[in-house]
């Protein structure tokens, strides 16, 4: 198991260095197995592309101590069984006033609005990781021929339920909040309710597919 | 102005970008509460400048910690990180921020605030936790139950932390250190070599951006990274090679990691203002445990940690 420490009560397991649905599998695989022991050495688990960070209590643990249990249970977690992702269908409104860059969007790929909005419905995407805010799904993986750039400057403000793509991911706003994505679409699905569980409609591994509204 | 509700933090839900939005100085925000005989994982006030003014229809007790203020109960000047007691009908207004940049204010009892995900913290972005998700404006009113009066406290002046510019953060090497040339990395990390970096007022819950001798980039290396966990106090590099200190604002980043504030350090962050001189100093893991250590045992008997 590659671990690695990160400053004084951060521990990273890394899985690969590209993204790919294999790395991708093993860091689910991963978060899930130690989410379900409940350690109280553990105070939160990101799970992102690549890797798993631990943040640890140094009340309770230290990096050398967490790392030697992790390495032991390194054979229990290959073997362990992971949820069923959920499957999500998500209705979007595509172009104009809904997707702000759609018309970026299609001048650099050399696309029409139809051909770009039957490219982005056609694929089961995966949710590779959720964050930066809360909720916010980063989904692959995107068709090449919608492969474009972030923003230079990303915006202040990107409208709630933004539908965005950049480079080889696509993913949702939540909420409204700063955002560098190409948005070509909105939608009104649910993404986050800070009421009851399950808080995020999408977590880890669940499976997405855009329809057009 | 701007005044929001905080606690230690909402910790656990980080797989759902879930991040901490703790209060910034989490020692003095714990310490106010201490003063009241609220428990540390309590929520407290986290302001912003002067010009606070709060009225009281109940009897409780009150305590100030963090940014050093000038604060009046009425007519009578009260002192910081002392418990004082507040009658029913008096008015307290803070009048001058003295030193340091956000000042913790905490009522023995408990406040009605929005408990979300196990913790009172506004997350202010999304708009949940502690005041209807919102920072507080002229007019509103928190109700407080429970609320007695408690023992005088003191925290004793030398645990009270220096908060005036040049702020000294000591940081441990981050997980991308290896990006940046050596030569970058003395310029901005090594003791006598450091250059002085100011914050800018581009600066914000999120993050403190940094701006002076930028980072060089190793020839041939990315300048971004596939987006993984970030912890907080981490300092990013984007392309500009301009600093970046995260706070308790988010959960996962793409800039690279070139070091991270100790943990000794971090409660610091929330006094850097704009125009602020900073130097940053790289120690090694060894010593920021020693220092966090310290720190901890300094502060154990007020129970604040």
């Amino acid at each position: 198991m590659n671990l690695t420490r990160y400053g004084e009560n951060g521990l990273r397991i890394k899985f690969g260095d590209t993204i790919n649905i294999g790395t991708h599998e093993e860091v689910r695989r991963c978060y899930f197995f130690l989410k379900a022991l409940h350690l109280p050495d553990i105070i939160d688990i990101t799970p992102a592309f690549t890797a798993c960070l631990i943040h640890f209590d140094t009340r309770k643990t230290s990096y050398t101590k967490l790392a030697e249990l992790l390495s032991e249970m390194e054979t229990d977690m290959a073997s362990v069984a992971v949820p069923e992702p959920g499957v999500h269908e998500i209705a979007v409104r595509y172009g104009g006033v809904h997707g702000l860059d759609m018309s970026f969007v299609c001048a650099h790929c050399g696309l029409t609005e139809d051909e770009v909005v039957s490219i982005h419905t056609a694929e089961l995407y995966t949710v590779f990781t959720v964050g930066f805010i809360p909720g916010f799904p980063y989904l692959g993986v995107l068709d090449r021929r919608l492969n474009c750039p972030r923003l230079e400057t990303p915006r202040v403000r990107v409208p709630k339920g933004s539908v965005g793509i950049a480079q080889r991911q696509t993913g949702i706003y939540p909420f409204q909040s700063p955002g560098g994505w190409k948005i070509i679409g909105q939608t009104e699905a649910g993404l986050f309710n800070d009421k009851k569980e399950p808080y995020s409609l999408m977590q880890i591994g669940d499976k997405v597919r855009f329809i057009k509204e | 102005m701007h005044t929001l509700v905080v606690d230690q933090g909402r910790y656990g839900q980080s797989a759902i970008g879930v991040p901490p939005s703790a209060a910034l100085d989490r020692f003095a925000c714990a310490a106010a509460n201490w003063l009241t005989g609220n428990d540390a994982s309590s929520p407290a006030l986290e302001v912003i400048g002067s010009g606070l003014v709060l009225r009281f229809d109940i009897e409780t007790a009150c305590a100030i910690t963090g940014a050093k203020v000038k604060a009046f109960l009425d007519d009578r000047e009260v002192k910081p990180w002392t418990t004082f007691m507040v009658s029913k009908g008096a008015t307290l207004n803070v009048m001058e921020v003295l030193e340091g940049f956000r000042y913790y204010l905490s009522f023995s009892g408990i406040m009605a605030v929005d408990k979300v995900m196990g913790s009172y913290t506004t997350n202010l972005e999304c708009g949940f936790g502690g005041y209807r998700g919102q920072a507080l404006v002229a007019g509103d009113r928190i109700e407080i139950t429970e609320s007695g009066l408690a023992d005088i406290r003191i925290v004793p002046q030398k645990y009270i932390p220096r908060m005036h510019p040049p702020h000294k953060l000591r940081v441990v090497e981050g997980p991308e250190a290896h990006y940046f040339s050596e030569d970058s990395l003395k310029a901005m990390f090594q003791k006598h070599l450091q250059n002085l970096y100011t914050v800018s007022n581009n600066s914000n819950r999120t993050g403190i951006r940094l701006t002076g001798e930028p980072l060089v980039f190793r020839e041939g290396v990315e300048k971004s990274i596939i987006s993984e966990g970030i912890m907080p106090g981490t300092i990013q590099i984007p392309g500009d090679g301009q600093p970046i200190i995260m706070l308790y604002e988010r959960t996962i980043g793409g800039y690279t990691r070139v070091a991270i504030v100790t943990r000794a350090d971090q409660d610091l962050l929330a006094h850097l203002k704009p125009s602020d001189d900073v130097i940053l100093e790289m120690v090694s893991l060894e010593e920021a445990e020693r220092l966090w250590f310290e720190k901890r045992e300094k502060l154990s008997h007020i129970d604040a940690f």
